[in-house]
């Protein structure tokens, strides 16, 4: 059933920078790889691995120094609403209400006034925040601003939902909310479609408790592909099962945090 | 430091303009030289309202059934009301008139430029020159090109408001983080629409300061027209009583513009206020300062 025309084709994509010195500099090196629509993948690796440039080549913000990104048939030459991004810092607009900035993308097209409103009020209510719809940003807290810009892509009817390190500044419980609503919103996809999630981290449990399939970058390269099939939701607590236990031994010895030679403890 | 409520800091505000008015008494009273026979360096009060207001009769010109000094009238308060009255208005109109057009100007050409940053990088060296240009070099400029009417005042206003203003623009929306505009694209914002509804509200707090600043400009460009050709308006009655060392008018006529600048000031606060009520606080106290 999988419609290879919704995946997200990536093909030889590199991405090279200049650096002030004169140096080049490969953030992405000649990476392929295809993710099917409806996925929830997890880009993960150490900062300077090349996963948030990725993100923002996939989003459009950023173009490739050469190869090719394919999304929904087409390719990706600039940013669009069909792929919505969750930045790392807090991108709600500070100048607009609440329910303005849900409303925003969905006003950009011409979407009618009645229509945005109650779309902007179901996704406001399904990330909590219901309460706050008349609120100014500066009166939220920065997990609340999360919600905000949550709300706002799946309101904006983005099919691919990019998020970079969403929630690296927030606190352990209101983290572990968040991935809630998350996966609550993607099991629950509009017409019965789940969206397809990329979810650039360095936290290698957030990686374990939300992905069906784990890519891991190192130096600009993809150095591991894991599918995780514990059936979700998962909670901090299905972390001490085997499955999810030989994942996190793998994925931190790529990472360099435990050496080859060591021996797993228990075993 | 905690914040004090809005009357307590007017309290406060009015307790130090007092004690500089008593400052100021003091002074007058342990320093009683004279410039000339019967003009005192430092004024006191009881000299400002009374002899030094009267003086200002003989600026009165007649008309409004109030008769000059010229024509044989003695020394009134009507006549010296009338006076300030109708100067200030002359001083103001160059004031307002020059902010006004200024600020128009700056803003559209500012945001023209910052369309794009080849824009940007065209304007920026000669941007840099204008700013450092002292204002008051262009005087003689101005004066030969447009005159010394209202018009060439205005005109010369409005040119020294328009520099800060265009500056402040550009600097405004390059100071705009990138974030919200990748926001903006990514959710499906066109460039027009970005420019709507990111950058002109993004630009707003930086805006503020700028035309706050762009007013002093707009005082001083309106005062140094008027110390330097013009007939009429406050600047003038201070060059007048300059040439006759009357320090006790130049003083008053200096305390009724610092009167009006403090209006303004109050009232560009409060309009500007609402539309700022989304700015977080800390902006906000930096964009009084």
């Amino acid at each position: 059933m999988a419609n290879a025309v919704q995946d997200i084709q990536i093909r030889h994509l590199s991405r090279r920078f200049t650096r002030a010195d004169g140096q080049t500099v490969t953030a992405l090196d000649d990476l392929s790889v295809t993710i099917k629509a409806g996925e929830f993948v997890c880009l993960v690796g150490p900062s300077g691995c090349g996963k948030t440039t990725l993100l923002q080549m996939l989003a459009g913000l950023l173009r490739q120094s050469s190869g090719e990104i394919e999304a929904q048939g087409k390719p990706v030459l600039r940013p669009g609403p069909e792929r919505g991004v969750v930045f790392q810092k807090d991108s709600v607009f500070p100048w607009m209400r609440v329910i303005d900035n849900v409303e925003y993308g969905l006003k950009c097209r011409g979407v009618s006034k009645g229509e945005r409103r109650e779309r902007a009020l179901h996704y406001l209510e399904r990330v909590g925040l219901m309460q706050v719809a008349q609120a100014w940003p500066k009166e939220l807290s920065g997990g609340m601003l999360k919600r905000v810009a949550i709300a706002t892509v799946f309101a904006n009817g983005a099919e691919i939902l990019m998020l970079d390190e969403p929630f690296g500044a927030l606190d352990y419980v209101t983290r572990h909310q968040l991935h809630d609503v998350l996966l609550d919103l993607w099991l629950d996809g509009e017409g019965g479609r789940r969206r397809t999630v990329i979810f650039v981290t360095h936290d290698v449990d957030e990686a374990l408790i939300l992905a069906d399939r784990i890519l891991v970058f190192h130096s600009g390269r993809m150095v591991e592909d894991l599918a995780v099939t514990l059936p979700k939701p998962r909670s901090a607590d299905d972390l001490v099962l085997p499955e999810l236990v030989n994942h996190r031994h793998r994925l931190l010895q790529h990472m360099g945090l435990i050496r080859p030679a060591a021996a797993k403890p228990g075993q | 430091m905690k914040p004090l409520s809005p009357s307590r800091r007017r309290a406060i505000g009015l307790i130090v303009l007092l004690c500089l008015a008593a400052i100021w008494q003091l002074l007058s009273m342990i320093y009683p030289a004279e410039a000339q026979p019967g003009e005192p360096m430092i004024a006191g009060w009881q000299v400002i309202f009374t002899k030094t207001l009267l003086s200002l009769s003989d600026y009165w010109q007649g008309g409004l059934g109030v008769r000059s000094v010229a024509e044989g009238a003695s020394r009134g308060y009507a006549a010296a009301c009338l006076t300030l009255i109708v100067n200030s208005a002359i001083t103001l109109a160059r004031v307002l008139g020059g902010l006004a057009i200024g600020t128009l100007l700056g803003m559209i050409g500012g945001l023209a430029v910052s369309w794009s940053s080849w824009g940007r990088r065209i304007v920026n060296l000669p941007m840099q020159f204008l700013r450092t240009l002292p204002l008051l070099a262009m005087v003689p400029l101005f004066q030969l090109w447009f005159g010394t009417n209202l018009f060439g005042q205005i005109a010369f206003t409005a040119y020294g408001v328009s520099v800060i203003v265009f500056a402040g623009t550009v600097n405004a929306v390059a100071n705009i983080p990138a974030i919200f505009i990748d926001n903006a694209r990514s959710l499906g914002a066109s460039q027009s629409q970005i420019y709507r509804s990111v950058i002109l509200p993004g630009i707003l707090p930086g805006m503020r300061s700028t035309i706050l600043l762009a007013l002093g400009t707009a005082w001083s460009a309106v005062l140094g027209a008027e110390y330097l050709g013009a007939q009429s308006g406050l600047g003038y009655i201070i060059v007048y009583a300059q040439q006759f060392a009357y320090l006790d008018r130049m003083f008053l006529v200096a305390l009724v513009i610092l009167v009006f600048a403090a209006v303004f000031y109050t009232l560009f606060d409060r309009a500007t206020r609402k539309l700022l009520a989304w700015a977080p606080q800390t902006s906000r106290r930096e964009i009084a300062r």
